[in-house]
């Protein structure tokens, strides 16, 4: 967890790539919203309720949680007589998933070279 | 921190394999090539007609002819620019609907910045060269060719193919570019007059089948991995 958005895990070791794993970015939908934004550049509510499979409400929860932290701005407006939700991923948003990907594959090479007692 | 109501984080693994996974869906969605392919197909074909009833041809006694491809001239450039024009707002479109955002703007503007080089260029022979006749080495006739229409259509996929990170076209494109730039322009039969028509005429019909067959396959890959 980083200093911006939570507390560290106390069980973590120090410089161990864990510790610098963001709990907000770091959950498997948040992580796929970031992902979708940062590619699509401006996605729409609907889009990621269909790619993600997830309701509305939980959708909403997700987008609530990335908006308080200021990785994304949610838009609101009509097309015609239709309501859309645009989401954005803002540049601290932009900066966080990167290192959350560059904490991930470190997390994955770390545990690829450790060797564990089991395994001898 | 609210209650999560999916389980938080999971295998690095697999949360790398999903995060690539949506990136590749995304980018699948936004992608319209075939489109833009049979837009291109079509503008190539029915510039055909153009290019023969256009062109300027003077032939001697001796079989030996002057021609100026006026018809070239005046289609080309404003059916590329509208082209450019109507494939930008077609991949907008089709990127809103399905709640997404094209990646088109930088091939449409590579696309009209070559359309005015290649008119710039071609104004520019057709004004100097009919009282400066000169000769030219085989690679100044390949750069002659890459500004052809048919060349800039190849140079602006390129962009296409980098902005969509699409390999298939990366490699459609230069299999047309190879096509479009070695092509004979002279196949040698009919009389003369004939000849040189045909012979400027084929090559396009071949190039406007490729971009024709390219979009018939983009579009069976697309339904295929949708």
């Amino acid at each position: 967890m980083t200093a911006a958005t939570g507390i560290p895990d106390p069980r973590a070791r120090p410089g161990h790539p864990v510790t610098g794993l963001d709990e907000v970015v770091h959950q498997r939908v948040r992580l796929g919203i970031l992902a979708v934004a940062h590619e699509a550049r401006r996605v729409e509510f609907g889009y990621l309720r269909t790619e993600l499979d997830l309701t509305a409400g939980n959708l909403s929860k997700h987008l609530s949680v990335l908006e308080a932290a200021g990785l994304i701005e949610v838009e609101k407006g009509y097309e015609g007589k239709r309501a859309r939700t645009w989401i954005t991923l803002t540049t601290t948003g932009s900066s966080a998933l990167a290192e959350e990907i560059k904490r991930l594959k470190l997390l994955i090479t770390q545990v690829e070279t450790t060797d564990f007692p089991e395994d001898r | 921190m609210t209650t999560e109501p999916l389980p938080a984080g999971g295998d690095p693994r697999q949360l790398l394999s999903d995060v690539r996974r949506l990136a590749r869906r995304v980018r699948l969605d936004q992608r319209l090539t075939w489109v833009a392919l049979l837009m291109l197909a079509v503008v190539t074909l029915v510039g055909i007609p153009f290019d023969w009833f256009g062109m300027q041809l003077h032939c001697q006694p001796d079989g030996s002819c002057e021609f100026a491809r006026r018809g070239v001239l005046y289609y080309w450039p404003p059916a590329l620019l509208l082209t450019y024009a109507a494939i930008a707002v077609a991949y907008v479109r089709a990127a809103r609907s399905r709640g997404l955002t094209a990646r088109v703007l930088p091939y449409t503007i590579t696309g009209a910045v070559l359309t005015v080089v290649f008119t710039a260029t071609w104004l520019g022979a057709a004004l100097y060269f009919p009282t400066h006749p000169t000769h030219f080495p085989s690679s100044v006739l390949v750069l002659d060719r890459l500004i052809a229409p048919w060349g800039i259509i190849g140079v602006a996929l390129l962009v296409l193919a980098r902005l969509e990170r699409n390999l298939a076209l990366l490699f459609f494109t230069l299999a047309y570019l190879a096509v479009a730039l070695a092509l004979p322009t002279n196949f040698g039969f009919g009389p003369p007059h004939w000849g040189i028509r045909l012979g400027l005429a084929l090559p396009q019909l071949i190039v406007g089948l490729v971009l024709l067959l390219g979009a018939i396959g983009f579009r069976a890959a697309q339904r295929r991995q949708r």
